[in-house]
């Protein structure tokens, strides 16, 4: 109301003035999200000014040469000189200094009272350039954040913050959405838990056939992100307890404005997604092995899938199928098994307002086609939001989301058996086109059902296995909170929240009879709800104690309630081999039943942030949790945390000549992290089938511990924090030190203690680390601005301690057994073995792999970085990413398979003369004088794990946006229009790693970084964004 | 104010005290037992069927790919077969390691057992116990003769988690004293307990019956003192195994996991050899090894033709641009051992690029040689082999009978008493004993001696004296077919049969495997024990020898 009574003050003031014989300015405020309502224009030197209109407009009256400063809160003032121009547009840039940003519990605060490192990324910045998980969109915009990717349509992503604090597979960071923590497990995490979606031959070893589906953070729709805050450390995060030791992605979504004018938003996002890169082919040889191609199939000739066959010279030889082809290279044959797949997402947003509150409405559609054929994904999010003042005290704040989404034929992708390994290794003259014919038409007898492949060994049919088979993901996901605030006073307020997250997931697989396994056809049907309830309450008081010293003090409580439960119903064998539903199979496995798990936390914690003088702020925070996993002993447990931070500049250069912040902060925390429900009581389970029916029971493999302790993550971060030349430059460095004590893990013990794992509190994992971001306004006049940031982050992390006997665990083994990825001590989690060459050859001139597994790498890379510019030009404006992740390395399983079938342009190398490899002859003692041919060559090396690890240094244009707004469209009836060009993962500038992309992992889990096996190749993403808000 | 410090003590006490009532309770698990819902019986299924009929990773990667074809009795490599030869021969980590994680790991479930039935146990009884050490007995024989100096005297002490590895004579001095208790434990008891503690259908073997227990327990005790004999250091043989006899051993019933027809996924469960034998459509048949055809043709063995087919034969075109003159004259003199004569039995015609080779259809039994070199694949055409009989290879669930899982039979321990007569260890009628042996391991093939076998060489036990060893150890390693754990330790043991002996001087015939040449003494150790339990591995190893396959182990010949 005061700010509409000035406005018109001014307004009238302006018309008094003009008839002095002054002129009158007129112009708008804008930022890079668009005109900036209610900004103040003042007169430098006076008090005279005015606010901007909602659309950004001012008029003011002034005298020639006076100096205009706009400014608003969260950006840097612009000042611009009357010199006989009407007409001035000033373009604000965001100031992070007085930048208010959301931390623990939803407080808001500002950024430079913090004694520890947050980093927010705005909606745009993550809805601009879509992916379909919301974590990549976050790749290259965080320093300390790594996020790797497991690859197909869909999937989850694996997000660390500063280094792995656990040693178990989760080491993931806490989502919480608009204050409500949300379940991130993730149905099928590469570990083979139960919830593994699609079919898993291998009984569950992630390195067969990982399929890793969505969970948490991806159900998230970007386009109702108003801000995300990443709260690196512990002491960022203390106040959210036991799940916050790996830091915390706070997520805050879009409210209505409160402005009482109907806002109606459409945006429509475009995208072509084509393959960014596959491997390296060799286009010379064709099916066959030796040298030889197979004469027709009749002679009873297995026919090898290997391309070590003659030289491609284009005569007609028998073909796979059984008919005579032209034997000639196809060069493209592996590209042409992926498709350009369009992706549609589309959203509409309604929100109207008034003082008293507001509600916003919108709905996303998302159709995205996978790159491979007959999988594609579909979801709709419906996100109603509103916040009311009841009177002047109360206020409610609701929310409701509601998502669902099916993905269709996800299922295994990668890994050894995924549908990848036969197409990657696809003979060099097989036509991609030819391997649609998968099956015989009208089959009857089980021969005849059995799928065409182009050898007889175990491969499968690619098109088989995504155009026969099935498997169906339907996701449904409630999120919804009610907040209660009530205002006691001035300085004392209070709040209530009560949160549901329930998701349901439904998981249907089919094997067709005839498949390459489970050959009498597999149906598999999986149910799962997840369910998590937080009740909180907070009490807020804010007070100046004197003129110098105010005090904001919080304490609250929170109840929450996690929950699982499942049920999984299988069989193999459909009595009629061609409808697939749980009657008609003739070998049913018995009901899997997961009754509900309960997992409670009650916790209590309380704050005090003091502020003195505006210059010296100090935190303290403390919880306590009670934990229902633990013990009766164990369960409660307290940790706290402490900051401090010192506004320095004051002293320095109390004028901002140079600096306008200098700020050093300081911070210490400890936070505490529980475990699973049911670890505690030995039981016995009886197996699924009880050998010739009999009732079974076995003896249960790990022994637990009922004096389980919750793991204890403390940290101690110091930073400095720069600001100059008029804030054009800026500059925050972290250095951080985390260390993790009474690590639960399971400790592998001789089987002679009748286990083979214990459960212990044991260990210590440190993790010290660098975080660098440098900031630059490069140019900012009216019609040109252009930005610049960078960051760059190292994390060392390191195994000080596990228990006494055991210096090395391991995690997973790759399915060629040539790759363990494990942890060591004195090295850290993802320590890589494997084998390399003894520099030996044996009695054919073979090279000899070494016996024992040596250190061949690791998988955590040893720094980021990131380099993103914002160039604006009028209306137009470029943004683009690029980001480098360097050392670190990752075994490509993909490489050694493609050489040890000969279809990689590698394995070209040897193949007519073969080679005599200088090194000892183990038969004879001497050197060597064998010669081994460029197959048994290739075939022994690829056996060789140290010849294809590969760096993981890489550096990429993430992200290129070009837009345009368009101008004069009120006519229209439109408030903004914006037009982009918007292209992800477009190139790479350097990369070390052949054949794959070094980010994408086999799943992601702990033990599945560091390895890449018959990846989805990554997605080029080419795309147009139209923007129009009403 | 006032208010608020109210509300806030009620809510903290709200929170620490009354909210975690139900905590104990919401974290027990309703989807399993705890120890006062179950009875011993329960565990003995798995225990039993745990060491001899593990899922389908061990009896693939472990007996088909390895023992089998040690043991000569099967193999692998011809042309429609997936693997080369020299797969299972050549060390392949993953491979090996399938089988010897899960040997490594047998030992946590028998120990969990005689834990949970012994003295104080929660499930106390001393007849379960019995079960548990001959269980034991059974593991350590046959984990020790796969590869050596394991843990033994440690391995189930709770408080030693880095237990030392033993040297095979004091596991062997050990396992017989347990063996022994066991004995002594079951007396003439014949049942485990009444009602919920009667082991009876759980007990797959014998039905509860435990004074067939005590028979295989002497069995055992035979077995071991038989294969001790003569190594290094040995003074307990002789006593032993004369204790074993007049205790009595199996002579008149068998230890067989027997047929049986159920739901099965062969990549999570047990499995027969026809589930993993057709899991692959033709690609993964493996054929019936040379050795064993050889040995059973040349005796007129009525077995023959209930453990081997004919071969398809017909008429085979083979592609010979790629091989050289040794690696035909191999396939001519593999048919040729087979007894097959040129010309009346098989035609043979040769140009430079082709090889035609003609044997009638379903007629002759040709086993297919070990260790086949990857180059000489292309000319080893499965349709000229033998495959297994039906009986071996038929799948579970489909109601054909299947020829069972031999752990120990009363053919055995006949020809075991042989032996230990022919050594000297007992005095009693050596002939007698073979021939009776003879006729039980006829009967394990629903058959019997036939006039033309009686009249062979093996008919009858004559000879000299390491003939008459010579016999036993051959007909020893027949009735053990489908135990190749066993079958490969009698071939290493006695070195019979000879021809079982598979070595190799042509890298381009049969592969070196990483040998050089040498005949597979054991397999190597799981390789997490390097890391695990790293400084006990090396000190066995210094004792025993180079952790490779080719060291001997203690009783090798």
């Amino acid at each position: 109301m005061s700010k509409l009574f000035k406005f018109f003050t001014f307004l009238f003031l302006l018309s008094f003035q003009y008839s002095l014989g002054q002129q009158v300015v007129t112009g708008t405020v804008s930022s890079e999200t668009g005109p900036i309502p209610g900004a103040s224009v003042v007169i430098e030197g006076t008090t005279n000014g005015v606010l901007t209109d909602f659309d950004g407009n001012y008029a003011i009256e002034v005298s020639q040469g006076d100096v205009l400063v706009a400014s608003y809160v969260g950006f840097t003032s612009q000042k611009l000189t009357v010199s006989g121009n009407n007409n001035l547009d000033f373009y604000l840039t965001i100031n992070s200094l007085d930048e208010v940003v959301v931390t623990a519990l939803g407080i808001s605060r500002e950024k430079k009272s913090l004694g520890y490192a947050v980093t927010e990324v705005s909606g745009e910045n993550v809805n601009t350039i879509k992916d379909n998980n919301l974590a990549s969109s976050l790749a290259g915009k965080v320093a300390g954040l790594q996020i790797s990717q497991s690859g197909s349509l869909g999937s989850a992503s694996n997000i660390t913050i500063r280094g792995n604090n656990s040693l178990g597979g989760n080491s993931q960071a806490l989502i919480v959405v608009d204050g409500m923590p949300i379940n991130a497990s993730i149905a099928g995490d590469g570990e083979g838990n139960q919830f593994t979606s699609g079919s898993n031959d291998s009984g569950g070893d992630p390195s067969y056939e990982p399929s890793i589906s969505g969970g948490g953070i991806t159900d998230i729709n970007p386009d109702d992100v108003e801000s995300i805050t990443v709260l690196k450390g512990p002491s960022a995060a203390a106040l959210y307890g036991s799940r916050a030791g790996n830091g915390v992605i706070l997520i805050t979504t879009k409210k209505g404005s409160r402005s009482n004018r109907l806002g109606v938003s459409v945006k429509t996002n475009l995208y072509v997604d084509n393959p960014m890169l596959l491997p390296d082919y060799q286009n010379e040889y064709g099916q066959g092995t030796l040298g030889n191609t197979f004469p027709d199939r009749g002679s009873g000739t297995a026919w090898t899938g290997d391309s070590w066959g003659a030289k491609l010279d284009g005569s007609s030889k028998p073909y796979y199928n059984g008919s005579m082809r032209s034997y000639s290279a196809q060069p493209n044959n592996v590209e042409n098994f992926f498709r350009s797949a369009i992706r549609n997402i589309t959203s509409v947003s309604v929100d109207k307002g008034s003082e008293s509150g507001s509600v916003r409405l919108s709905y996303t559609n998302n159709s995205s086609e996978s790159m491979v054929e007959n999988s594609d994904l579909e979801s709709h999010n419906f996100n109603l939001r509103a916040v009311t003042n009841l009177s002047d005290k109360l206020s409610v704040d609701a929310k409701a989301t509601y998502f669902t989404q099916e993905v269709s034929n996800r299922a295994s992708t990668t890994g050894a058996q995924g549908l990848l390994g036969y197409v990657y290794r696809t003979p060099r003259n097989i036509i991609m086109d030819d391997l649609r014919d998968y099956q015989m038409d009208n089959p009857a007898t089980p021969e005849e059902f059995s799928v065409i492949r182009y050898d007889d060994g175990l491969s499968g049919n690619p098109y088989w296995m995504t155009l026969n088979d099935e498997n169906t993901v339907r996701r449904n996901r409630f999120l919804g909170f009610l907040k209660v605030d009530y205002s006691f006073t001035n300085w004392l307020s209070a709040f209530v929240r009560v949160g549901a997250d329930v998701t349901n997931l439904r998981d249907r697989t089919i094997h067709k009879p005839g498949r390459h396994f489970n050959s009498t056809g597999l149906l598999r049907l999986a149910e799962n709800t997840f369910g998590e309830l937080n009740s909180e309450f907070l009490i807020t008081a804010n007070h100046d104690i004197t003129d110098k010293l105010n005090v904001i003090a919080n304490a609250g409580g929170n109840m929450s309630k996690r929950t699982f439960e499942g049920m999984v119903n299988s069989g193999f064998n459909f009595k009629v081999p061609t409808k697939f539903f749980l009657a008609n199979l003739s070998e049913p496995a018995p009901p899997l039943e997961f009754p509900q798990s309960i997992k409670k936390v009650n916790s209590l914690y309380g704050s005090v942030n003091l502020a003195y003088d505006n210059f010296l702020y100090l935190d303290v925070s403390t919880r306590n949790d009670w934990s229902s996993t633990l013990s009766a002993d164990n369960r409660s447990y307290m940790y706290s945390s402490a900051s401090l931070s010192a506004l320095v500049h004051q002293f320095i250069d109390p004028e901002q000549k140079i600096f306008n912040l200098i700020k050093l902060r300081g911070s210490v925390a400890e936070v505490g992290n529980d475990t699973e429900p049911y670890q505690l009581n030995q039981t016995f389970t009886v197996p699924g089938t009880g050998y010739l029916g009999l009732t079974e029971l076995q003896f249960p493999t790990v022994k637990f511990n009922p004096n389980l302790k919750p793991e204890t993550v403390t940290s101690s971060e110091f930073g400095l924090e720069l600001s100059m030349l008029q804030n054009r430059l800026s500059l925050d460095v972290s250095v951080y030190d985390i260390s993790t004590e009474d690590l639960i893990y399971d400790i592998p013990v001789p089987a002679a203690t009748g286990y083979q794992f214990e459960r212990s509190n044991i260990g210590l994992i440190t993790n010290k680390g660098v975080e660098i971001s440098l900031g630059a306004t490069l140019v900012q006049t009216r019609d040109i601005t252009w930005s610049t940031n960078m960051f760059y982050s190292s994390n060392e992390n390191k195994i000080e301690e596990l228990v006494d006997g055991l210096d090395r665990f391991n995690y997973t083994r790759s399915t060629d057994g040539n790759m363990t990825i494990g942890a060591t001590v004195g090295g850290s989690i993802g320590d890589m073995y494997g084998k390399e060459w003894t520099g030996e050859v044996d009695a054919d001139g073979k090279p000899i792999a070494s016996d024992l597994d040596v250190l061949l790498g690791n998988a955590q890379p040893d720094w980021l970085g990131g380099i993103s510019n914002s160039i604006r030009y009028k209306n137009l404006s470029l943004n683009f990413l690029i980001d480098a992740r360097i050392g670190g390395q990752i075994y490509s399983q993909t490489s050694a398979d493609l050489d040890r079938v000969g279809a990689s342009k590698r394995s070209l190398q040897y193949r007519e003369t073969g080679v005599v490899l200088s090194g000892t002859n183990t038969a004879t003692g001497a050197a060597n004088t064998v010669n081994v041919s460029g197959q048994d060559y290739w075939a022994a090396m690829s056996g060789i794990s140290s010849n294809y690890i590969y760096d993981q240094d890489n550096i990429r244009l993430r992200e290129l946006s070009l837009g345009y707004r368009f101008s004069n469209i009120e006519k229209l009836g439109l408030q903004s229009a914006n037009l982009q060009l918007v292209g992800r993962n477009l190139f790479f500038l350097s990369k070390s790693a052949e054949d794959i992309d070094p980010e994408v992992m086999l799943g992601t889990s702990l033990g599945t970084q560091g390895m890449s096996h018959n990846p989805m190749p990554t997605m080029r993403s080419i795309g147009l964004n139209l923007t129009l808000n009403f | 104010m006032k208010r608020i410090v109210l509300i806030f003590t009620g809510l903290f006490l709200i929170f620490s005290t009354s909210c975690t009532t139900d905590f104990d309770e919401i974290n027990e698990r309703p989807d399993a037992l705890s120890a006062n819902d179950v009875s011993a019986k329960y565990f003995v299924t798995n225990l039993q069927k745990g060491l001899f009929k593990p899922t389908a990773g061990p009896l693939w990667f472990g007996q088909i790919f390895h023992q089998d074809q040690y043991a000569g009795q099967h193999s692998g490599g011809h042309t429609q077969y997936a693997w080369d030869g020299n797969f299972g021969w050549e060390y392949t980590n993953w491979l090996q390691e399938g089988t010897n994680a899960w040997l490594a790991g047998y030992n946590s479930g028998i120990t969990s057992f005689l834990n949970f039935v012994d003295e104080g146990g929660t499930l106390e009884n001393d007849q379960y116990y019995a079960i548990g050490l001959i269980m034991k007995g059974l593991y350590y024989q046959l984990y020790t003769d796969q590869v050596g100096m394991i843990p033994y005297s440690e391995a189930s002490n709770p408080d030693i988690t880095l237990p030392k590895y033993d040297e095979q004579i004091d596991i062997y001095k050990g396992v017989i004293s347990e063996l022994d208790q066991a004995i002594a434990i079951i007396g003439s008891n014949t049942v485990t307990g009444e009602g919920v503690d009667k082991l009876l259908e759980n007990d797959i073997l014998f039905n509860g019956d435990m004074q067939k227990w005590k028979q295989l327990a002497n069995s055992l005790k035979l077995r071991m003192a038989l294969r001790a004999h003569g190594a290094p250091g040995e003074n307990f043989a002789a006593n032993a195994a004369s204790e074993a006899i007049s205790s009595g051993v199996l002579a008149d019933s068998d230890a067989l996991f027997t047929s049986f027809n159920e739901v099965v996924n062969i990549w999570v469960e047990h499995c027969n050899y026809g589930d993993i034998y057709y899991g692959f459509g033709d690609s993964g048949q493996w054929k019936v090894g040379e050795p064993l055809v050889n040995e059973l043709k040349h005796n007129d063995d009525p077995r023959l033709g209930l453990i081997s087919k004919p071969s398809v034969g017909g008429t085979v075109s083979i592609d010979i641009s790629t091989v050289n003159s040794n690696q035909i004259s191999f396939l001519k003199s593999t048919l040729d051992n087979a007894g097959l004569v040129l010309d009346s039995d098989y035609t043979w015609s040769q140009t430079d690029n082709k090889l035609i080779i003609s044997i009638a259809e379903n007629t002759h039994h040709i086993g297919l040689p070990l260790r086949l070199s990857p180059n000489i694949k292309p000319i080893f055409d499965g349709s000229l082999f033998s495959a297994p009989s039906d009986a071996v290879t038929n799948r579970s669930n489909e109601g054909g009978e299947i020829f069972p899982f031999v752990v120990m039979s009363a053919a055995d321990s006949h020809f075991m008493i042989a032996e230990a007569i022919v050594k000297g260890l007992v005095s009693g009628d050596a002939s007698s004993h073979y021939s009776i042996g003879l006729d039980h391991a006829m009967n394990l093939w629903g058959t019997a001696t036939t006039s033309d076998f009686l009249a062979s060489d093996m008919g009858s036990l004559a000879g000299t004296l390491e003939e008459q060893l010579e016999k036993i150890a051959t007909q020893r390693w027949i009735v053990n077919y489908t135990n190749g754990y066993e079958a490969w330790a009698i071939v290493r043991d006695t070195g019979y049969p000879l021809s079982a002996i598979t070595t190799s001087d042509d890298s381009s015939i049969r592969s070196f495997s990483g040998m050089n040449g040498e005949y597979a003494q054991r397999l190597r150790y799981i390789g997490s024990a390097y890391t695990s339990n790293g400084e006990n591995i090396q000190a066995a190893i210094a004792k025993q020898g180079p952790d490779t396959k080719t060291t001997k182990l203690w009783w090798a010949k």
